[in-house]
C-alpha cells in the first residue's frame, strides 16, 4: 500500500498573516541592527589599520590585505617605564559608576519603603514636592554647585587623596537623589497587593524582615531599571566632572571626560589611536553588557514603568 | 476598664513615634542630600542672579537686582547676543530631534513585539550604543563624517562634502544632520527598552477584538496600542525633552576645527563660560541669571508637555451607567431587599 505523505496543513488566515508580520518584522529589524552595529564595526576595524592604509583606503571599514597591526594600542597598560593613564581611566570611570549604582538603589529602597509602607506626618507633602520639583531642570544648579565646590575645595585646602575623594564625592554623591528613580521605586512599591505586607505585619514580622523578604526580591526587576540607567548615566555624566577635572591630574580623569580630546576639531590626526583608545575603554563595558543584557533587558521589558 | 484603655493609647502612641522615628531614618539620607546638592544650588542660584557675584573674592559681592536680567536681554551686549543664538539653534535641533527619538524607538519596539526570530539578538544590537560614553560616539561619528577625503561617507561617494564645519544659521545644515543621526545611534536605546515592554503589556484579547470588529493596522495601533501604552510614552518624551533641552555632549563632541568655539546650545555656553575658572568669575551671576532664564523656558515647555499629555477623564454613558447601576445594587442591598431581578439593568432599552 502506498503510505501517503502527511500533507501539510494549510494555513489558517490568522497564522498567515502572522507569519508574514513576522517576516516584515525581521526585514525590518535587520536593516536596523546594521545601521546600529555598524559604527561599532567601523570603529573596530579602523583601530587595527595601519597608518599608511589609513591615508590610502579610508573607505575600507577592516584593514585591507589582512594587515591587521596592533601598533595603536602599543602602551595603553605600560609606557615609557610606568602605568599609562588609560587603566586609571577605565578604574575611575567604573569605580565611581558602580559607586552610584549601589547609593541610588540603596537610597531609593529604603526612602521608597518609608513613603509606602510608613506612617508619618509630611509624606504627602515630601512626595508632591518631588513631583513638582522634577520640572525644575539640573542646569539651576550648576553654576552655584561648582561655586561651592570651588568654596569647600579652597577653604579645606585638600591636597592629594583627600582632594581625588572629595571630587569623586561631588561627582557620585549628587546624583543619587534622581527624582525620577524614586518615583519609580515609589510606584511600584505601591502596586504591590497591600494584603501581602498587612498579612506579614499581623504575623509579626519587623519592618526589617518585610523589607528583605517581601519588597526587594519582588522588587527585582525594578531595582535593575534603576541599576542600568544609573550605571549607563553616570559612565556618561560629562557636564559636572569636566568642570570639576578641569585642570587636575590628568590620571584622576574618567573615560568620558578624558575622551572628549580625541574629538571633534581637537582629534584631527589621530583616527587610528583615537579609534584604539575608544576600543581598549569599551572593553570592560561591553563585557558587562553581554553578560547581563539580555536578563535586565527581559527584566525591564516584563515590568515595564509605572508612573 | 479606664485603666486599659490608657495603656493601649500610650502603646499606640509609642508605636506612632517609632515609626516616626524609622521614617525620618530611612528618608534622612535623601532628604539630607537632595537639600545639600539639589535644592540649596537652585535656590542659590535664583541669589546669584540678582547678585553681582565672584566666588573666588567674596568682599565684591552685592546685590544688583534686575541688572543682570537686563544684560541678558540687552542686544547690545555680544556676550548676550551669544546666548540667545546658542538657545536658537538648539530649541531648532530639538524640535526635530525629540519628536524622531519617540517615533523611531516606539517603531522598532513595535517590530521587536512581533517577536520574529533571533529578536534577542536585534534588541542587543539596537541597545548596545546606548552604553557607549558619548565622547566615543563623538569620535566614531566625527571619523565617518571627517570633513576631508578620508571621512568614511567621503571617500564611499568620492566627495569632498565639508559635514561638520559652518556657522549656525548660514551653513552648517549638514552638521546637525550629522547630530542627529548620531543621536538616534545613541540614545535610542532606553526609549526602545521601555516601550518594548509597555507593548508587550497591552493585552492580546484587545487586538483580537479590534480585528474583529474590522479596525485596520493603523486604526488598531491608534485605538488600541496608544492608549495602553500612553503612560510610558509621557515618561519617554519628558526624558527626552529634558535630555535635548540640555544638549551638551553632542555639540562639544561633533565639529570642526573652524568651529569648535562656537557655543550652539546654552548648556554649551554656560559650561564654556564656567571652565574659564578666574577669568570668567566676576560674570558668575550673569551666568546664573541665564541659567534661571533657561530653567524657566525649561519648565514651560515641560509644564506644557505635562498639561498635553495629563488623562483627561471623560464620562462616558457607559461610566455612567455603570455607577448607576453599582449605586442601584447597593442601595436596594442596604434596604434588605433582594437583589436578583428587580434592579435596573443598564441596557439599550432602558428596561427591567
Amino acid at each position: 500500500m502506498n503510505m501517503k505523505k502527511p500533507k501539510k496543513r494549510q494555513l489558517t488566515k490568522s497564522e498567515y498573516e502572522t507569519r508574514k508580520n513576522r517576516i516584515k518584522s525581521f526585514v525590518v529589524l535587520f536593516v536596523a541592527s546594521v545601521f546600529f552595529a555598524f559604527p561599532l564595526l567601523y570603529m573596530l576595524g579602523t583601530s587595527f589599520k595601519s597608518p599608511a592604509d589609513l591615508q590610502l583606503h579610508p573607505e575600507r571599514i577592516f584593514p585591507s590585505h589582512g594587515e591587521w597591526t596592533l601598533e595603536h594600542y602599543e602602551g595603553f597598560l605600560w609606557r615609557e617605564g610606568q602605568v599609562d593613564n588609560m587603566p586609571f581611566w577605565i578604574f575611575n570611570s567604573l569605580w565611581s559608576s558602580f559607586a552610584s549604582v549601589v547609593l541610588t538603589v540603596l537610597i531609593d529602597l529604603i526612602t521608597a519603603y518609608a513613603v509606602v509602607f510608613l506612617k508619618f506626618r509630611f509624606k504627602k507633602i515630601f512626595i508632591k514636592f518631588l513631583y513638582v520639583w522634577m520640572a525644575v531642570p539640573g542646569i539651576l544648579g550648576t553654576v552655584p554647585s561648582f561655586a561651592m565646590y570651588v568654596a569647600g575645595a579652597n577653604s579645606m585646602e585638600l591636597t592629594g587623596a583627600l582632594r581625588y575623594v572629595y571630587i569623586y564625592m561631588w561627582m557620585i554623591v549628587p546624583g543619587t537623589t534622581g527624582i525620577f528613580n524614586l518615583i519609580l521605586m515609589k510606584n511600584f512599591f505601591e502596586s504591590i497587593p497591600a494584603d501581602i505586607v498587612e498579612s506579614a505585619r499581623s504575623d509579626g514580622a519587623k519592618n526589617r524582615t518585610i523589607f528583605r523578604r517581601i519588597v526587594i526580591p519582588l522588587a527585582k526587576s525594578t531595582i535593575m531599571l534603576i541599576v542600568l540607567f544609573t550605571f549607563v548615566g553616570s559612565w556618561n555624566n560629562l557636564i559636572f566632572p569636566q568642570l570639576i577635572l578641569f585642570g587636575e591630574d590628568t590620571r584622576w580623569s574618567t573615560v568620558t571626560v578624558s575622551l572628549i580630546g580625541f574629538t571633534g576639531g581637537s582629534g584631527w590626526g589621530m583616527v587610528g589611536v583615537s579609534m584604539a583608545t575608544s576600543v581598549f575603554t569599551l572593553i570592560p563595558i561591553i563585557i558587562i553588557f553581554i553578560f547581563t543584557q539580555n536578563r535586565m533587558i527581559d527584566a525591564i521589558a516584563t515590568t515595564g514603568i509605572k508612573m | 476598664m479606664d485603666n486599659g484603655i490608657k495603656q493601649k493609647q500610650i502603646l499606640q502612641a509609642k508605636v506612632k513615634r517609632r515609626e516616626l522615628c524609622l521614617a525620618m531614618l530611612l528618608t534622612g539620607p535623601y532628604i539630607v542630600i537632595f537639600l545639600v546638592f539639589g535644592l540649596l544650588p537652585a535656590v542659590l542660584g535664583i541669589a546669584f542672579s540678582f547678585m553681582k557675584y565672584n566666588p573666588y573674592s567674596p568682599a565684591g559681592n552685592e546685590f544688583i537686582g534686575f541688572k543682570n536680567f537686563a544684560n541678558l536681554f540687552n542686544a547690545d551686549m555680544n556676550i548676550s547676543r551669544t546666548f540667545w543664538e546658542s538657545f536658537s539653534t538648539m530649541l531648532a535641533f530639538d524640535f526635530v530631534a525629540v519628536p524622531l527619538l519617540i517615533a523611531i524607538p516606539l517603531f522598532l519596539a513595535y517590530h521587536i513585539n512581533m517577536r520574529p526570530p533571533g529578536y534577542k539578538i536585534f534588541r542587543a544590537i539596537i541597545y548596545l550604543p546606548n552604553v557607549v560614553s558619548v565622547s566615543i560616539m563623538g569620535i566614531i561619528f566625527g571619523n565617518m563624517f571627517a570633513s576631508n577625503s578620508s571621512g568614511l561617507v567621503n571617500s564611499w561617494f568620492g566627495t569632498d562634502i565639508k559635514w561638520l564645519s559652518g556657522t549656525p544659521w548660514k551653513n552648517d545644515i549638514l552638521r546637525w544632520l550629522v547630530i542627529l543621526i548620531a543621536s538616534i545611534w545613541w540614545q535610542t536605546g532606553t526609549n526602545f527598552v521601555i516601550f518594548s515592554g509597555a507593548l508587550r503589556n497591552v493585552p492580546k484579547s484587545l487586538y483580537e477584538a479590534c480585528e474583529m470588529d474590522g479596525g485596520s493596522k493603523s486604526r488598531c495601533f491608534a485605538k488600541v496600542t496608544l492608549p495602553n501604552i500612553k503612560s510610558s510614552v509621557t515618561i519617554c518624551l519628558f526624558n527626552t525633552l529634558i535630555g535635548y533641552l540640555g544638549l551638551y555632549g553632542q555639540t562639544v563632541t561633533l565639529n570642526d576645527l573652524t568651529n569648535n568655539n562656537l557655543l550652539v546650545s546654552p548648556m554649551m555656553f554656560i559650561q564654556n563660560y564656567l571652565m574659564g575658572g578666574t577669568v570668567y568669575a566676576s560674570q558668575t551671576g550673569y551666568f546664573c541669571a541665564c541659567a534661571v532664564i533657561f530653567g524657566l523656558i525649561v519648565i514651560f515647555f515641560s509644564t506644557i508637555e505635562r498639561i498635553c499629555t495629563a488623562d483627561r477623564r471623560r464620562k462616558t454613558n457607559y461610566t455612567e451607567k455603570c455607577k448607576k447601576y453599582m449605586a442601584d445594587k447597593n442601595f436596594l442591598r442596604e434596604a434588605g431587599l433582594p437583589e436578583e431581578g428587580k434592579i435596573f439593568i443598564p441596557d439599550e432599552r432602558g428596561g427591567l
